[in-house]
């Protein structure tokens, strides 16, 4: 083959992947606008006209932008259906002039940290950011700063002291799982721990979460622990490789996402079945609000909200307004008990995945929480978004 | 018996009994049996997308489908999505996975093929467009399957999983059009030596453009059984199967050079991926270690295979 033809190749094989992802992210960024299905606000009450009078400067002339480093999963999905709802009426009335969502294909630092180059370049006022990397993206992000662009990264953050970090607190979710268990089970029991994506700070938090707050119960046991990647399939295949080998199983553990997948594998063993936490995802709560018909099942959901993006837009809203935002806001877990739940599955469209609202008045309470923590604890604060040893450094993708 | 020990599928096979038996130690025997169902079901779905994968990689060196995951996820999707749950339309959702596969692997062919682009390239960028299809044509929602499709794909049939019938009925078929079709005879000549075959009178383009084709419509297949077998078709069920039907290939000594093909090799190798995870769990390995430990058995297996070969 002559070095020519060669070459030629390579070109027509780089534009083909050009090609496809362009096609991938111009898919992508019509984001929720082309969704069939419009996010079901579990309490879209809350969300009227909050468009109250601006204390500060006007954003009507300000740009938002949205930069997401993935698409791929149903909380993805949702997440970018609640940006597009959520912000779009704030656009209509005049709030900000545009807030756009941009995806990029393959979860790649590289390519986020040239998209988020290219905003810059566009204008934009603000860029929300959900990171592919807490740290390949700190150059950008510098960037953007330097350039006067305000930078908000939320569910996946960047470390560059200068953007602003909304988060969940995962530890908090370990905590809570292990104390329902604790309430459930006063007697002791043996649990089963789910993993996620190891290597992944909300992995390490999570089950940091479990670990400590298992210290103050010592007869609950974890009995073993296996690794679902946040994925069903995974984690089904996980729970039923790893049954044959354990005693009797009283309660599941696990970082949401992946509950069907252990009830799967635990009806595929005819095991009795367990008492396993739930998360946001609808069929698993479908399954959960179908046993609880039969035969009075109960437990708890605990899970991350993707409207999280909103309060991100919010908060990017309210510092191009002027106003002063501290740097770590927490946002609260998202909570459904057993007396919620046929409430909130009748608002989740089927195979999506339940979603809390926030609304501006929301993220303001929450801004105003975040100052009051910051003011009345200035030293070292118990509470951990304001605590930078404790803010994971090292980590890549979020939750799903 | 020198015969025997020089088969490469032995290693794969001793290797998963080993392990198994490694389980049961820890497990106690009354539970032999639960694993094993365990291993067969999610073994199938590893075998049958590696049989697909050991085809096109038996074409020779630069031969390989790195679509899999994107197809098994789109012809899933839009199956699940075309039977809406509804009683009865379990062979229109096959159909439709089926054709999503058949075509996936015709546009594969054709970027390989018409853009005379490396197999590596064409399939991963093909998977780009296949899995942004199945982004946009659900959302991400997750749509049950139909109940009787859902049962047939969890139940058994004799004690067996019906999905490990299918694998083991798919692996004797590809075997005997291995071992003794005409079909077969091609696939392999061409992975020797292209061109000595394409001198032979082997119409080499067209079996490769079958392997392709048979490749992708094993995903489909896979595709569309995973998700009825997992309630339902999530946008990252493929994932773990990219490296996983490469991975029972190899460890199933199957040639990566080409020419030389092994089917009973790829459903040891699908049952030895699947026991290996399940006994470093049992035993209790943190993710770091379980990944190291599986990293450096897969590692020692190949090299015992391919010892034997070179000696053999």
């Amino acid at each position: 083959m002559t070095p020519d033809n060669d070459n030629r190749r390579w070109r027509a094989g780089l534009l083909g992947l050009a090609l496809s992802t362009a096609a991938l992210a111009a898919h992508a960024d019509t984001g929720g606008a082309a969704a069939a299905t419009p996010p079901s606000p579990a309490q879209v009450a809350g969300q009227t006209q909050d468009q109250s009078q601006p204390r500060t400067n006007s954003t009507a002339d300000k740009r938002i932008a949205l930069s997401n480093n993935y698409a791929g999963n149903a909380w993805r999905q949702q997440m970018l259906a609640a940006w597009q709802t959520q912000t779009a009426p704030a656009v209509k009335t005049g709030v900000v002039a545009a807030a756009d969502a941009f995806t990029i294909g393959e979860n790649q630092p590289t390519d986020q940290a040239a998209q988020i180059q290219n905003l810059i370049l566009q204008g934009y006022d603000a860029i929300v950011i959900d990171a592919a990397s807490t740290t390949a993206l700190n150059g950008a992000v510098q960037e953007a700063c330097d350039a006067g662009v305000v930078v908000v990264s939320f569910d996946g953050i960047v470390t560059a002291p200068c953007a602003w970090k909304i988060v969940n607190d995962f530890h908090e979710w370990g905590r809570e799982q292990v104390d329902y268990m604790a309430k459930r089970f006063p007697d002791g029991a043996n649990l089963l721990e789910v993993r996620g994506l190891p290597g992944t700070f909300v992995d390490d938090d999570l089950h940091q979460g479990i670990v400590d707050e298992l210290e103050h119960y010592p007869k609950l046991h974890i009995v073993s622990s296996v690794e679902g990647d946040w994925a069903q399939d995974v984690t089904q295949q996980a729970v039923a490789g790893v049954l044959p080998s354990l005693p009797h199983i009283d309660g599941v553990l696990n970082q949401g996402g992946e509950a069907y997948g252990v009830a799967q594998a635990f009806r595929a063993s005819q095991r009795e079945m367990p008492v396993i936490i739930f998360s946001n995802a609808q069929d698993e709560l479908a399954w959960w609000a179908e046993q609880h018909r039969k035969n009075g099942y109960q437990s708890i959901a605990i899970s991350n909200a993707p409207g999280i993006a909103v309060v991100a837009f919010w908060v990017a809203q309210r510092i191009l307004a002027g106003e002063d935002v501290p740097k770590h806001l927490t946002v609260p877990l998202y909570h459904i008990r057993q007396d919620e739940l046929s409430e909130v599955l009748a608002h989740t469209p089927k195979g999506s995945v339940a979603d809390q609202i926030f609304t501006r008045a929301d993220v303001e309470r929450l801004i105003q929480q975040a100052r009051a923590t910051q003011a009345s604890a200035p030293e070292p604060s118990p509470a951990k978004a304001q605590d930078p040893a404790k803010t994971p450094s090292a980590a890549e993708e979020t939750q799903p | 018996m020198q015969s025997l020990i020089s088969r490469p599928w032995l290693w794969a096979w001793l290797a998963a009994i080993a392990v198994f038996a490694l389980s049961i130690a820890l497990s106690g025997a009354s539970q032999a049996g639960g694993l094993l169902y365990a291993a067969l079901s999610f073994g199938a779905f590893a075998a049958i997308v590696g049989i697909g994968q050991m085809l096109v990689i038996t074409l020779g060196p630069g031969n390989i489908d790195l679509s899999i995951p994107a197809v098994m996820t789109l012809a899933g999707t839009l199956a699940l999505k075309a039977m809406d749950g509804a009683p009865g339309t379990a062979l229109l959702g096959l159909g439709v996975a089926l054709l999503v596969g058949l075509g996936c692997g015709a546009a594969n062919f054709a970027l390989i093929r018409l853009l005379r682009l490396p197999p590596i390239i064409a399939t991963l960028a093909a998977s780009l467009l296949y899995q942004s299809l199945a982004i946009w044509s659900n959302r991400g929602l997750r749509i049950k399957p139909p109940a009787a499709l859902a049962d047939f794909a969890t139940g058994r049939t004799l004690g067996v999983p019906n999905v490990a019938l299918i694998g083991v009925l798919l692996a004797l078929v590809v075997w005997w059009l291995l071992e003794r079709g005409l079909w077969g005879r091609w696939l392999l000549a061409t992975g020797q030596n292209p061109r000595a075959a394409r001198l032979a009178g082997v119409p080499v383009e067209r079996v490769r453009a079958s392997a392709y084709l048979s490749v992708a419509l094993l995903a489909g297949l896979t595709g569309f059984l995973l998700a009825s077998f997992s309630g339902g078709a999530a946008l990252n069920m493929g994932q773990q199967y990219l490296l996983l039907s490469i991975a029972v290939v190899v460890i199933g000594g199957t040639s990566i050079a080409g020419g030389f093909s092994n089917v009973p090799g790829v459903w040891g190798a699908a049952l030895f991926m699947f026991l290996v995870v399940s006994m470093l769990n049992a035993y209790g390995f943190d993710a770091g270690a379980r990944m190291m430990l599986t990293g450096m058995i897969i590692i020692g297996i190949v090299i015992a295979a391919n010892a034997r070969r070179r000696r053999a």
